[in-house]
């Protein structure tokens, strides 16, 4: 069982390492995101042109 | 299927490591001297081993693509480093904070930590770097032969600590210097960050095929 020896050690080390892969896990579901708004935009841009061109 | 991966070791990955959190907090016992504080070994050489094993993971893209000249090994092998990077940060961070409470400072030029520390330099240089080639080709090339120069350094990190007696602890893996239980303890949350590093490259892997994508649609844009 856990005492309280270094125990706030203990907590800024878990919660550091979580912090940095939660916050990573963010930068990819945002880049995913915009990625995905971008993709879907080209998408739209060159059936436009396409629909133009005919 | 690659959504499908990535939701099955994602899963596993959170179901291993929760359910070991319990293990690691309620049923270990503390360390004689160190107390509370030696727990963060379970958060601290999983994702170590979890990056060195993402950057053979990216030397194996970089040769895949040099032989077959497939986008696809490129797009492997800049997944695997970018979650390799972060995994051996939270190896770093987590190593530092110890280091503060068991020797009272946060950073050693130690032979293990300061190749570890040049690690991340090394692959976060291949990560800058990429950007500057605006030609795929090119930049596919160059980050083959980054990424397999870059594995050199690998092996130092790992037998650092036995080569050179300095700062950082011994090897207690294959020295049997760890209690049964704990072994056990770091056994599962190895796997739990292999799995979560396996899951974070599918979804960066993912995002940059999208990329391609997007270039692809770009040159067709202004070829129209």
């Amino acid at each position: 069982m856990i005492e309280a020896r270094n125990f706030q050690f203990l907590v800024l080390g878990l919660s550091a390492a979580w912090a940095v892969v939660i916050a990573y896990m963010f930068y990819l579901v945002r880049r995913d995101k915009k990625l995905n708004q971008e993709l879907s935009r080209l998408r739209d841009m060159l059936s436009d042109r396409e629909k133009s061109s005919r | 299927m690659k959504e499908k991966a990535i939701y099955i070791t994602g899963g596993l990955a959170g179901i291993i490591l929760l359910l070991n959190i319990y293990n690691i907090f309620m049923v270990l016992p503390d360390e004689a001297n160190q107390g509370a504080v030696y727990r963060i070994l379970f958060f601290h050489v999983p994702p170590a081993i979890t990056g060195m094993v993402l950057f053979f993971v990216a030397m194996v893209g970089g040769i895949g693509f040099l032989s077959f000249k497939d986008f696809w090994w490129d797009a492997l092998s800049v997944a695997a480093v970018e979650v390799g990077v972060v995994m051996s940060v939270v190896n770093l961070v987590t190593g530092s904070i110890w280091g503060r409470n068991q020797w009272g400072i946060w950073w050693a030029w130690d032979a293990r930590i300061t190749s570890q520390f040049l690690c991340v330099l090394i692959y976060v240089g291949y990560l800058v770097i990429r950007p500057a080639f605006s030609d795929a080709t090119q930049r596919a090339t160059i980050s083959a032969v980054l990424s397999i120069f870059a594995f050199a350094d690998i092996p130092i990190v790992w037998f650092s600590i036995r080569w050179w007696r300095t700062q950082h602890p011994g090897p207690v893996l294959e020295t049997g210097g760890l209690q049964h239980d704990m072994a056990m303890a770091l056994l599962y949350n190895t796997i739990g960050f292999l799995l979560l590093g396996a899951a974070l490259t599918l979804i960066r892997l993912r995002s940059e095929e999208v990329q391609r994508e997007i270039e692809s649609m770009r040159r067709l844009a202004h070829a129209l």
